[in-house]
């Protein structure tokens, strides 16, 4: 589905990807694990063609996207949810949601129209404030409204960074727990966190990245048989 | 209406494209010092149009607001990716350089026995057309609102499509607009050809309103002003922008009592504005409210 090769970007004369491959498959949920300035959100906006890599290639589907600009990789599917900038402020709930399916606003008014019907579906509660100004929604509804602008695309996969920043455990819970249910729904998702914990609760494969190289790949139920990475991100098993 | 009226309003009419110009910049996120630079290409390239070529009225305001729109997208150009602090260094020392190289700009032609053109730091003076057309000044203060107002619902158009939405999400998170699929640059480099073709509409105007006009008419006092306006009147619509030159060269020219204080009293004001209301009187959130309101009554 996704396959990332040899993904150098950097920023000026500094590397922060130094060749990262990895592939996330269909209908799987692939989390990103690493420490600060490991290269993920760099990875995140690499991928989605925001950010133009010095070399390597970006395939979706075996179409190589590399280069090309972010309105194309969303045309491929490829919908981000960027960390912790996650709405337009000073627009409405139902602005927000339109702003998601920007490409398609003019051509497919009756398209955007049943993607917000069943964004709403999705989320209740952002109906009831669907006429708020979202920069006075709570940091739980902005995520939740991020998510639900983000699928207005109707994405293959969706990345999200960090969607768990800075959010009460009952948010982050609520969080997650959506990003199954979309995955159910057929959607891959491409997860970024550092809540290792939750996670691996849900990811069907992770990698870990750390200054700009995948040094693990592998399934959750193989990190426990790795002490290193036990003991570095999860914490000791035995107190 | 007075003389001293006419000449108040068609000032205000005028600097109004400038506070435009400056306004849809803002809009974009950036902020520029140096829309004065479009006001004077407009102003010289129209004038010239006139007194040394010859043509009509109509096509020297289009030559003088493309010529600024042309110079707008090439320094836009080179400027686009340069953010915040830098971005608007960028366009004042542009303002400058322009500013200072006229003063050195001397193409003079002989048109009926007298030399016409700029004249380097002795200005551009003798554009005749008013008075060669009896065109009054009642009469040029009506061609400049109309054309104001002409530029005002464009704007005012553009935003509520779908590229108007797009400019402002650029403005409010160019990477968030990007991962929408919005081609940010894209947004930004026309937004300031656009501001170019405002500013030098207006310029064109000024030239043929003053018949006279010299390089430090175009200082940064001019551009800052234009940006003023914006950020007291509010960025959320373009009639923003209005309220301020309004509010500014209406209001406090208006009153005799603090004649002399007007600068003062201007500043002043900008800097509570900017305490009280960051983004304007009409800023996003207030645009929004007044829709709403007037769609349910």
């Amino acid at each position: 589905m996704l396959e990332v090769r040899d993904l150098v970007t950097a920023y000026g004369t500094i590397e922060a990807l130094k060749g990262v491959t990895l592939s996330a498959k269909q209908g799987e949920i692939t989390c990103i694990l690493g420490p600060n300035g490991a290269g993920k959100t760099t990875l995140m906006y690499s991928i989605a063609c925001i950010l133009k890599p010095v070399s390597g290639s970006v395939k979706v589907n075996d179409t190589e996207i590399t280069g090309t600009s972010a309105p194309h990789a969303l045309r491929c599917g490829i919908a981000l949810v960027p960390e912790n900038r996650l709405v337009f402020h000073s627009m409405s709930v139902e602005e927000n949601l339109m702003a998601g399916a920007y490409t398609r606003l003019s051509s497919d008014r009756a398209g955007v129209q049943a993607d917000i019907d069943n964004a709403y579906a999705r989320f209740p509660s952002l109906k009831d404030r669907r006429a708020q100004i979202a920069g006075t929604l709570s940091g739980g509804e902005q995520q939740m409204l991020a998510v639900a602008r983000a699928m207005m695309s109707r994405p293959k996969i969706l990345m999200m960074d960090e969607p768990s920043l800075g959010l009460a455990p009952l948010i982050v819970a609520e969080i997650f727990s959506i990003i199954r249910q979309l995955n159910d729904e057929g959607v891959s998702i491409v997860l970024v966190e550092q809540n290792a914990h939750k996670a691996l609760q849900i990811a069907n494969r992770f990698y870990l990245l750390d200054q700009g190289r995948v040094t693990f790949s592998g399934t959750p139920g193989e990190i426990g048989e790795d002490d290193f990475i036990q003991r570095a991100y999860l914490g000791s098993k035995v107190a | 209406m007075s003389e001293y009226a006419i000449s108040v309003a068609s000032n205000m009419g005028m600097i109004a494209f400038v506070a435009l110009s400056a306004y849809v910049i803002l809009v974009v996120g950036e902020i520029s010092f140096g829309q004065q630079a479009y006001f004077g290409i407009g102003a010289y390239m129209s004038g010239a149009a006139t007194a040394m070529w010859g043509w009509p009225f109509g096509l020297a305001l289009a030559v003088g607001s493309l010529s600024a729109a042309a110079a707008a997208f090439a320094i836009g150009a080179l400027t686009i990716r340069l953010r915040g602090l830098y971005f608007a260094i960028s366009t004042l020392c542009f303002a400058e350089m322009l500013r200072l190289w006229l003063n050195s700009v001397h193409v003079r032609v002989e048109v009926d026995g007298e030399m016409v053109g700029p004249d380097g730091a002795e200005g551009f003076g003798d554009i005749r057309w008013i008075f060669e057309n009896d065109v009054t000044p009642l009469e040029f203060m009506f061609i400049i609102y109309g054309l104001l107002g002409a530029v005002l619902a464009f704007l005012l158009l553009v935003e509520r499509s779908r590229l108007g939405a797009a400019l402002r999400m650029v403005g409010q998170d160019p990477l968030l607009a990007r991962s929408q699929g919005i081609d940010a640059s894209a947004c930004k480099l026309l937004a300031v050809m656009f501001a170019g073709l405002i500013a030098g509409l207006g310029g064109g105007l000024y030239a043929h309103f003053a018949t006279y006009i010299e390089p430090n008419v175009f200082n940064v006092m001019l551009g800052v002003h234009g940006l003023a306006y914006g950020l007291i009147g509010g960025l959320g619509t373009a009639l923003g922008p209005i309220i301020g030159v309004v509010l500014d060269i209406g209001f406090l020219e208006g009153i005799r009592a603090i004649q002399g204080y007007r600068m003062i009293v201007f500043g002043g004001l900008v800097a509570i504005l900017l305490i009280v209301m960051p983004r304007g009187i009409l800023d996003e959130t207030r645009v929004y409210r007044i829709k709403r309101w007037m769609r349910r009554t």
